[in-house]
């Protein structure tokens, strides 16, 4: 399977964005810094998720279909 | 009332603060720092300024910019790339929609549209980098950045977009506090009036 080095470091941004967006999107929603943490814990957890089951999905249809 | 029951006093109404709102938008988290919520301000700036800034470094600090695209009808052709006939700028915008979102980070984004309006910028000479900064590139530049860098430049446009858009919540946030404010602490809620009266005397 071709899967370059440089096509692999861009899925390295992946986690960078999620971990801001999380906690950035979080700190709008409330102040204290557990319920923060806790909020953005649980939409990096959500958005991971949606990511790795379009990624499957993908997989599937260009492996099998 | 003598049911007994502990009703919950009504929610205090939201106090909105537009200054903190406008301070918020020209540099992120600049309002929560003049609120008084200091780490939340710190968190907005770095996170915001951290994704822009390093966006605009993997773009070749040209990823920012509004594109010189589209004619009106009196220029020639007429409506080029402008098939709505809307105002230039806002058919420029509409041709590269990418700057409606890195607008919101504030500041950091209005040397594009100072470029945008050919406002006197330093030479090429005298220095390349500011002459260049947030300036549309030609198609000759842009190829020459796609060439050297790959697809760094398409997740680097993104990092800014992100960066801007986030930033409407924070502004959102200085303007009238979290979305979701924390429960009244229930043993600093006053005894309610209800339940004064059902206590046996």
């Amino acid at each position: 399977m071709h899967f370059p080095l440089a096509a692999a470091a861009l899925y390295l941004h992946l986690p960078i964005l999620i971990v801001i967006v999380s906690v950035v999107y979080s700190a709008t929603r409330y102040e204290d810094w557990p319920a923060i943490l806790r909020e953005a814990f649980r939409w990096g957890l959500r958005m991971s998720i949606f990511l790795v089951v379009i990624a499957v999905l993908l997989f599937v249809l260009a492996k099998f279909i | 009332m003598t049911s007994g029951t502990v009703t919950n006093p009504p929610p205090e109404p939201r106090l909105y603060s537009p200054l903190a709102a406008f301070l918020s938008y020209l540099v992120p988290g600049l309002g929560q720092i003049s609120q008084g919520r200091i780490g939340k301000g710190v968190l907005f700036i770095v996170c915001l300024y951290g994704l822009f800034f390093c966006g605009m470094a993997m773009g070749g600090w040209q990823n920012v910019y509004i594109a010189q695209t589209a004619k009106d009808g009196t220029e020639e052709p007429a409506w080029e790339n402008n098939s709505l006939h809307l105002p230039k700028p806002v058919a420029n915008l509409w041709n590269r929609l990418h700057f409606v979102g890195q607008f919101w980070i504030g500041a950091a984004a209005w040397p594009a549209i100072w470029q945008y309006n050919d406002l006197p910028v330093p030479s090429e000479q005298t220095s390349p980098f500011l002459h260049k900064f947030q300036r549309a590139p030609t198609p000759k530049e842009e190829n020459e950045i796609n060439e050297a860098y790959g697809k760094v430049p398409d997740i680097a446009w993104v990092y800014t977009v992100i960066a801007g858009v986030l930033n409407i919540l924070v502004i959102y946030d200085a303007l009238a506090g979290p979305a979701l404010a924390a429960a009244p602490d229930p043993a600093k809620r006053p005894a309610a009036p209800a339940a004064q009266e059902a206590a046996p005397v």
